[in-house]
């Protein structure tokens, strides 16, 4: 199987101010790919230099085995950040101007239009004016008009934003449906919980560089916290003890609950059964990186960022991940 | 290419069945007839039915009759005849044959003469005896008469040397004339034409000369031109030689200026609504710019097909379509297309490089004032054809489409090479401005914020 996008040390500037710098990045044929990062890191300008709606300073490009997305513009679907619709235009008319544009015409596109629409649930809206639609529904005709040419490259750009959980559930069994049809998918969100949930593999982009490239699988082992958290069943236990439970590193407080870090080598699950055996728990789970611990780790390793800084880069991760409940 | 028409036919179709340019469409040719067939008729041009007297002091004691034997009126109705005669012999060659052919038209031409020339007043003259007081005279021009009632109407004081000169005098003595208030003027015309004939009429007479024969000796025919072309001649209609270049302007203009507009909206539009980015991840800027300047240029062809159609139906309608020089349409069409094509690139580069249309203002002035230049220069382009400042603005781009065209169509066209050097500058014109739009368009299609200066939008040229 072959690499659907391939960029060689893409560089970027806008004036004085890099958006890209020295970009590699490689996403195989029907991987799902995301590319996350704080907002203003250049993930949009990565995705506009893909599709050649931006072209790069320096670098080079291949996209579906063709030098420019230019070649290759009838097989990528793209949903921007920034998306509308024309007002005026009935739903059904304008699906059917976007395939056409995508090179998708002849007499069953009609009948193409009636079946996404009824796939995203838009089916009694075609003859709507694009106007007239919710602004749900907006969102799901324009992720519907981002696959309505069937695409083998699907970009999506924070694909999730400004959706209610009704409807990111469903864009996202939509994104997985078109992944599961063979298309590769790359999408960007600075929304970490986002990227944990539906993608094989992450890239994270900071300040315009790539600062990770890994599967998820990948990600855990290697920034695995070897930590437990623990919350004692009587709120009055002396869970200081705990230090003494052969495997444990050290106990510290965190809220209501404990951290409790686990020494190198020695096995999890063995030490969470002396804990139990020592203190009954209400609570008791060993931790997993989340992408956010991930980002911002290799932020505070690559680069100083001051506390302040710190507290803002993780409410920009997670900012609107509370609504989400999505689970792969 | 393919995309190119599928932007273009949306673009079009976008346009034309929008209920605002379907109103606007059919509003503008409605209003000119509303203003060319019931404005008329809501106007009363048919003079009032006037009756009262003329009351006359006559010095020379030789002028009253003379005045009386002209207003009567069975004199009235041959004057009428006489005039109905010139009225129909000054109409275009093929008017007076359709007419000649026509029982029906002839009828509608008399009613529409004596429509236009009201009643025929019934006007007494009164002779005053030459010693009243003037003032009593005048007393009854003071009396308010209702419309129709008798009255008089003005009184004239002729002098007594008006006829026979006074002794050691070379000239005449003349007559006063005192009307009541509002009087109509075509009635006073009446009574000082009535004057001067029977003062002329009694001073010959006194002098021994024959009238007839004065008359004749002072009269010179006024026959109307012809126009000598390479096809043939023709009768001259100065009008229709007025209107020509008007009406070859303002279709270039409405259907550029429409064109050019549209696009410019469409363009915001897509921008605002960040539709934009959609179509570029489908279609490069290019190929979005160009099917947009096609789809509007279309837009702009059914404008001028519209309206042009409804001026040669008009030529049809009054038989004076032979009067139009059929070329000057092929080149209408010609300059259409450069000036559109050129209007089009601009706006569809400003309507891309700003967010709302009240940020085009600023960047819209100058090509607003390109677009009115014909019609700021219209008048002295049309007077003199082929002046300095017409021949160095037909090589204006821009600017040349509509005065080289104006000139054409004018009295006096202008010689084949400075059509072509013209059409040339015009083209190279309007390629450039596509090539700088095409570098507009591109960047300004994905830049939002504050709307760009004219030093940004040269600065994206030269990055591009």
């Amino acid at each position: 199987m072959g690499n659907a996008i391939v960029l060689k040390n893409v560089t970027k500037t806008f004036g004085g101010t890099v958006a890209v710098h020295n970009l590699d990045l490689v996403v195989p044929e029907g991987a799902l790919y995301g590319v996350i990062g704080p907002n203003g890191a250049g993930k949009t300008t990565t995705i506009r230099l893909i599709l050649s709606i931006l072209f790069a300073d320096s670098g080079e490009l291949t996209i579906l085995g063709k030098r420019s997305a230019l070649e290759a513009k009838d097989r990528i679907g793209y949903l921007p950040e920034e998306r509308g619709l024309y007002k005026k235009m009935r739903l059904g008319d304008y699906l059917a101007y976007i395939a056409r544009l995508k090179g998708v015409d002849g007499p069953d596109l009609k009948r193409r239009v009636r079946g996404l629409l009824d796939r995203v649930d838009l089916g009694s809206a075609e003859t709507l004016k694009c106007e007239e639609l919710s602004k749900g529904m907006q969102q799901k005709a324009q992720f519907a008009a981002s696959i309505i040419h069937h695409p083998d490259l699907l970009i999506l750009d924070e694909p999730f934003s400004g959706l209610d959980p009704v409807n990111q559930r469903l864009l996202r069994d939509l994104v997985l449906e078109e992944h599961n049809r063979g298309a590769t998918v790359l999408f960007s969100t600075h929304i970490m919980v986002h990227a944990e949930q539906l993608c094989d593999h992450v890239v994270m982009i900071h300040k315009g560089e790539k600062v990770l490239d890994e599967t998820i699988g990948g990600i855990r082992a290697q920034f695995d916290p070897r930590s437990v958290l623990f919350e004692a069943m009587d709120p009055q236990a002396d869970v200081s003890l705990l230090e003494t439970v052969r495997g444990v590193l050290a106990v510290k407080p965190e809220g209501p609950a404990w951290d409790i870090a686990l020494a190198e080598g020695s096995d999890p699950a063995a030490v969470m059964r002396a804990i139990v055996a020592e203190v009954a728990p209400a609570r008791i789970e060993l931790r997993r990186p989340t992408l956010e611990d991930v980002f911002v780790a290799i932020v505070d390793g690559t680069t100083p960022v001051a506390g302040d800084e710190r507290t803002r880069l993780r409410a920009s991760l997670r900012e609107g991940s509370h609504i989400t409940e999505v689970r792969r | 290419m393919k995309k190119i028409l599928c932007v273009a036919k949306r673009e079009f179709l976008a346009t034309v069945t929008t209920k605002a340019f379907i109103i606007g469409m059919f509003l503008t040719p409605a209003m000119i007839g509303v203003f060319l067939l019931i404005f008329p008729r809501m106007v009363d041009r048919t003079p009032p039915k006037v009756v009262g007297e003329i009351a006359i002091v006559d010095g020379s004691g030789q002028v009253a009759e003379g005045l009386r034997d002209y207003l009567r009126p069975e004199r009235y109705v041959q004057r009428r005849e006489e005039q109905s005669r010139e009225a129909a012999d000054a109409a275009p060659e093929a008017v007076k044959s359709i007419v000649a052919q026509s029982p029906e038209a002839q009828a509608a031409m008399q009613r529409q003469v004596a429509a236009a020339l009201g009643e025929v007043p019934q006007l007494t003259v009164v002779a005053l005896d030459s010693g009243i007081d003037l003032e009593d005279a005048k007393t009854p021009l003071k009396i308010q008469v209702s419309r129709g009632e008798a009255g008089r109407l003005a009184l004239v004081i002729v002098h007594p040397d008006a006829v026979q000169r006074a002794p050691g005098k070379d000239q005449f003595g003349s007559y006063e004339l005192f009307v009541r208030s509002k009087l109509d003027d075509r009635i006073e015309s009446d009574i000082r034409n009535g004057l001067r004939e029977a003062i002329v009429e009694a001073r010959v007479r006194n002098s021994g000369m024959k009238r007839d024969e004065i008359d004749a000796l002072t009269t010179v025919q006024r026959p109307r031109s012809r126009t000598v072309t390479a096809e043939g001649e023709r009768t001259t209609n100065q009008m229709f030689n007025q209107l020509l270049p008007a009406a070859f302007i303002m279709l270039l203009l409405i259907s550029s200026l429409t064109s050019s507009q549209s696009l410019l909206t469409s363009t915001i539009e897509e921008k605002s609504s960040r539709v934009v980015e959609v179509l570029l991840s489908a279609v490069s800027p290019l190929e979005l710019m160009a099917g947009k300047i096609l789809g509007q240029m279309a837009v702009g062809f059914v404008v001028l097909a519209l309206y042009g159609s409804l001026g040669i139906l008009a030529l049809f309608s009054f038989a004076m379509f032979g009067l139009l020089d059929p070329v000057l349409i092929v080149f209408l069409l010609i300059f259409f297309v450069l000036a559109s094509l050129t209007f089009a690139a601009l706006m569809a580069a400003i309507g891309s490089a700003v967010s709302e249309i009240r940020e085009a203002q600023g960047l819209l002035t100058p090509v607003m004032l390109v677009l009115m230049a014909p019609i700021m220069f219209w008048m002295p382009i049309s007077r003199e054809p082929n002046s300095a400042m017409a021949v160095a603005l037909s090589f204006v781009p821009g600017v040349g489409n509509f005065v080289t065209l104006l000139r054409m169509a004018s009295n006096s066209p202008p010689p084949a090479w400075q059509v072509g050097l013209s059409i040339l500058i015009c083209a190279a014109g309007a390629a450039a401005a596509v090539w700088a739009a095409s570098k507009v368009f591109r960047i300004g299609l994905l830049m939002f914020g504050k709307p760009p200066t004219f030093g940004t939008l040269i600065r994206w040229i030269r990055m591009s």
